[in-house]
């Protein structure tokens, strides 16, 4: 991954463009904050909306948690059982499952919808106050992850 | 693909920290071939042989009729052989660092009012989601995970039982119509059998009703499953006999979810789009405070909050007396034992030297090393946090399974537990099931930690009462409640056999080496787990709400202190809560100590009840009493009532209670195998008694050294439980 690093403006404020993959692998071992799962209605995709106390001091308690339940309602719209998702089983059935190869189901949608979630995110919430969220799909829905930058 | 990872080519599919390329092995594939073989061939033939008279005799839709079904098999069969099922992508280093060693090996949530224990996955670095499981054929671990079927070689996962699922019913049907078609075929030609094409169809409708039987029973099988809403592992190991699943959601939603849900994503082989975000220097990097950092280790979410909040308290207890210890010797095997004076550093070391990843990877060697069983060594809790167990009761602990599952007595070993008791503690120990089990006089107990009401049963079963009881708690437990300095050792002893268990799980290597370890942990796939054999170091915690340590009384049960037991325990119980205030804490242990006493000669201990209680509760108290307590009761029964009620420090008498109590919980478990449970675990519990204790506290294994006779001789437990003397 290529980090684009242009020059830097004058001034104090000069900001620099940071490929996340960079950032993320230089703060391996710097302060990360995990958000687990929280299994109390099953194994249905949620996160837990407690207010980490390592994050106090570096984001307001209901932008955290705006965001966090913003992410559980995607992943309940994703997993919701309903007509689309029937749908989507038949017709997969009648093609021999040869549909997957052209169609996005609907969990993959809704990733996508996530991702670009979790990037705005970043880019407008948490970048300014020195964090970043990591999409949990990358460590198999098993956390959150934020971390300081 | 599973299949597919021959040839030294990586297992895993890109994705974060993926599996290491395995060996090919031929051997996998044998059935999976063979059922593709016969399925593919079969049909071909009948498809040659028998359809076209079919078709001109009735008409063309039968042989359409059948290849449609038969293609909707083949299509499910593929499904099923090649899709990913849900695996993990392993964990990245920075997660796992969270979960040092102080984490313990179980971790517990609740879903839905039902306790359920989450495992520390040592190969793949996390806490396995609920129902999640490590399939040992494939190295990896798999989100409700069913089992690894061998004739599609490959796991039958989250994503993928769907297509399972409908392979079964679709071959069910196929493997019919071919039979009752062929059948057909051949009564119309009964004048010609002699002729290959009569030949060829008796041959298919031979197979096919071969395979008809087991089929159609998978197929059964598998459709109580879905109406019931488990999997094939949690069936198997009896997870919820008796007692209630918390992931159904009644028959219809079970059924819809199995069939209608959409396609589950893939973990593995994701493409990782490179974001470029905007990040403003200068930002204010506040400094985190010690608290923070410790919370941030600990703090595992809304269900081990009261815990995290515990183990945060006695973590920065632990980092203040480490911070007075001097440094650790690195850990070696040989230095394990001139180290024994360093027990009182293990605390320390672990604080001071824990990498920061991979955790411990450093110290597996030393702690895969027999001498870590050893009880006499001060434990090689370097893994511990700090606390200062011994080591026998994380092997102890280890191999025991605690059953966070209230609905799960079976879980527990069927030859150690009797299964009525086992119920009873259930239905006593969840708190959100009341009709669980037999819960009569369960029910009384309070809710949580009760379980040990199943004494009365049978004394081998008491250990994994307490196992089941102790449920949740434990892990919280583990590093909760500490506060106190000393006492921390006691408590942060249940804390660390759990700390234990899963340092112990990540250095464990599966080849049985360790001792007590080998015997203990039970092997890790994912069929099938012995509950029995667990030890649940809660139920000293458990026992623990009387005492004044942590002043939280929450770590050991909710509600009244030693709420949960029955009758053979309510006398420990009030002997319990009369010696609390002297004992802080370690009025936890006597009742391990009095389960320990019973599995192993039930008898006596019941006539003995309170005032082998009170033995107990001194016995924890002192370090003295351990050193003589060894000798006592070390060597003797186990049951030996041996102890003596010396007066000693709390702390160290928590220590050495605990160490003594887990050996007592190894007792009966182990009770088939070492007779009367002391011969064998020799070294590690000589009867729990002599090496326990001393593993378990620095200042026992002081104790111990100096009142040895021989003076500075050390006895270890080997691999195998063989004995030997170190001098020291």
């Amino acid at each position: 991954m290529q980090g684009l690093v242009p020059a830097a403006t004058d001034g104090n404020m000069a900001t620099e463009f940071h490929n996340l993959q960079e950032l993320r692998h230089s703060a391996s071992l710097a302060n990360k904050v995990f958000i687990q799962r929280d299994y109390s209605e099953g194994t249905t995709c949620r996160f837990q909306t407690k207010f980490p106390s390592e994050l106090e001091s570096r984001i307001e308690r209901t932008l955290f948690e705006d965001t966090v339940k913003t992410l559980n309602n995607y992943y309940a719209e994703a997993e919701k059982i309903g007509g689309q998702s029937y749908l989507e089983g038949c017709l997969a059935c009648a093609t021999a499952y040869l549909i997957f190869l052209c169609m996005e189901t609907r969990y993959e949608k809704v990733l996508k919808k996530i991702a670009k979630y979790i990037q705005e995110q970043n880019e407008k919430i948490y970048a300014p106050r020195g964090l970043l969220i990591t999409d949990p799909i990358e460590r198999g829905m098993r956390v959150v992850s934020f971390f300081a930058v | 693909m599973p299949g597919f990872s021959g040839g030294g080519v990586g297992g895993g599919v890109g994705g974060p920290a993926s599996a290491p390329p395995r060996p090919f092995r031929p051997s996998r594939y044998v059935p999976v071939s063979a059922a593709t073989t016969f399925l593919v061939g079969a049909t071909t033939l009948f498809f040659c042989f028998t359809c076209p008279w079919l078709s001109v005799y009735f008409s063309s839709v039968i042989p359409i009729y059948i290849a449609v079904i038969f293609l909707f098999t083949l299509a499910n069969f593929c499904m099923a052989t090649f899709m990913d099922p849900g695996v993990f992508p392993r964990a990245e280093e920075d997660e796992d660092k969270e979960d040092d060693f102080r984490a313990p090996l179980y971790k517990t949530v609740e879903i839905k009012g039902i306790q359920v224990r989450m495992k520390w996955c040592s190969t793949c670095r996390f806490y396995r989601p609920p129902r999640c499981s490590h399939c040992s054929v494939c190295d990896n671990c798999v989100e409700d995970f069913d089992h690894h079927c061998p004739w599609v070689n490959n796991c039958i996962g989250r994503r993928n039982y769907r297509y399972f699922f409908l392979f079964l019913l679709s071959l069910t049907t196929h493997i019919m119509n071919v039979f009752g078609f062929g059948l057909v075929y051949v009564l119309h030609h009964r004048q010609q059998l002699d002729t290959p094409h009569a030949a060829v169809t008796m041959a298919v409708m031979c197979v096919a009703g071969l395979f008809f039987v087991p089929v159609a029973g998978l197929t059964g099988f598998h459709i109580v499953l879905v109406a019931r809403g488990r999997t094939t592992n949690e069936q198997v190991t009896g997870k919820f006999r008796g007692g209630v699943n918390p992931f159904t959601n009644g028959c219809w939603r079970n059924i819809s979810h199995v069939l209608c849900s959409s396609q589950a994503p893939r973990y593995m082989g994701r493409w990782r789009s490179p974001q470029a975000v905007e990040v403003q220097p200068p930002f204010l990097r506040p400094p985190l405070t010690e608290a923070q950092l410790e919370a941030k280790v600990l703090d595992n979410g809304i269900q081990n909050d009261r815990h995290s909040t515990r183990s945060k308290s006695s973590l920065d207890q632990m980092e203040s007396q480490s911070a007075d210890a001097e440094p650790p010797p690195p850990p070696k095997p040989e230095l394990r034992y001139p180290g024994l004076p360093r027990a009182d550093t293990e605390e320390s070391s672990l604080l001071t030297e824990a990498p920061p990843t991979p955790s411990m990877y450093k110290y597996r060697p030393t702690y895969s090393s027999p001498g870590r069983n050893h009880t006499a060594l001060s434990h090689p809790n370097k893994m511990i946090r700090g606390e200062s167990l011994d080591s026998p009761s994380p092997s102890i602990l280890q191999s025991s399974r605690q059953p966070s599952y209230r609905s799960e007595p079976s879980s527990l070993d069927g030859a150690t537990v009797v299964g009525g008791g086992v119920g009873v503690r259930r239905g006593g120990g969840e708190r959100g099931e009341g009709p669980g089990g037999p819960g009569g006089t369960a029910v009384g107990m309070s809710g949580g930690m009760s379980g040990h009401s199943l004494t009365g049963r049978s004394y081998t079963s008491y250990p994994s009462s307490l196992v089941l009881s102790t449920g949740g708690s434990r892990s919280s437990s583990l590093r909760s409640a500490h506060t106190a300095h000393n006492p921390l050792a006691t408590l942060q002893s249940e804390g660390t056999t759990d700390t234990s268990y899963k340092s112990l799980a990540n250095q464990t290597p599966r080849n049985g080496s360790l001792s007590y370890d080998s015997l203990l942990t039970p092997s890790e796939s994912p069929e099938f787990e012995s509950a029995a054999h667990e030890l649940s170091p809660q139920k000293p915690r458990a026992l623990f709400p009387s005492t004044t340590l942590t002043g939280q009384p929450e770590v050991v049960s909710p509600g009244s202190p030693l709420q949960g037991y029955t009758s053979p325990f309510l006398s420990a119980q009030i002997a319990q809560q009369r010696e609390g205030q002297l004992l802080q804490g370690s009025a936890t242990f006597s009742s391990p100590h009095r389960a320990y006493l019973r599995a192993v000669s039930p008898p006596p201990f019941s006539s003995s009840g309170p005032p082998e209680i009170q033995h107990l509760l001194h016995h924890n108290h002192d370090p003295s009493s351990r050193a003589f307590r060894n000798p006592s009761s070390s060597s003797s029964s186990p049951g030996a009532r041996s102890l003596e009620p010396p007066v000693s420090p709390p702390p160290r008498g928590l220590s050495l209670g605990k160490s003594q109590s887990y050996i007592g919980e190894a007792g009966p478990q182990y009770k088939p195998r070492p007779t009367g449970g002391g011969t064998v675990l020799s070294g590690g519990g000589a009867g729990g008694g002599q090496q326990a204790p001393q593993s378990t506290s620095r200042p026992a294994l002081a104790n111990h050294t100096t009142s040895k006779p021989g003076g500075g001789v050390k006895k270890v437990t080997g691999v195998g439980g063989t004995t030997y003397e170190i001098s020291v």
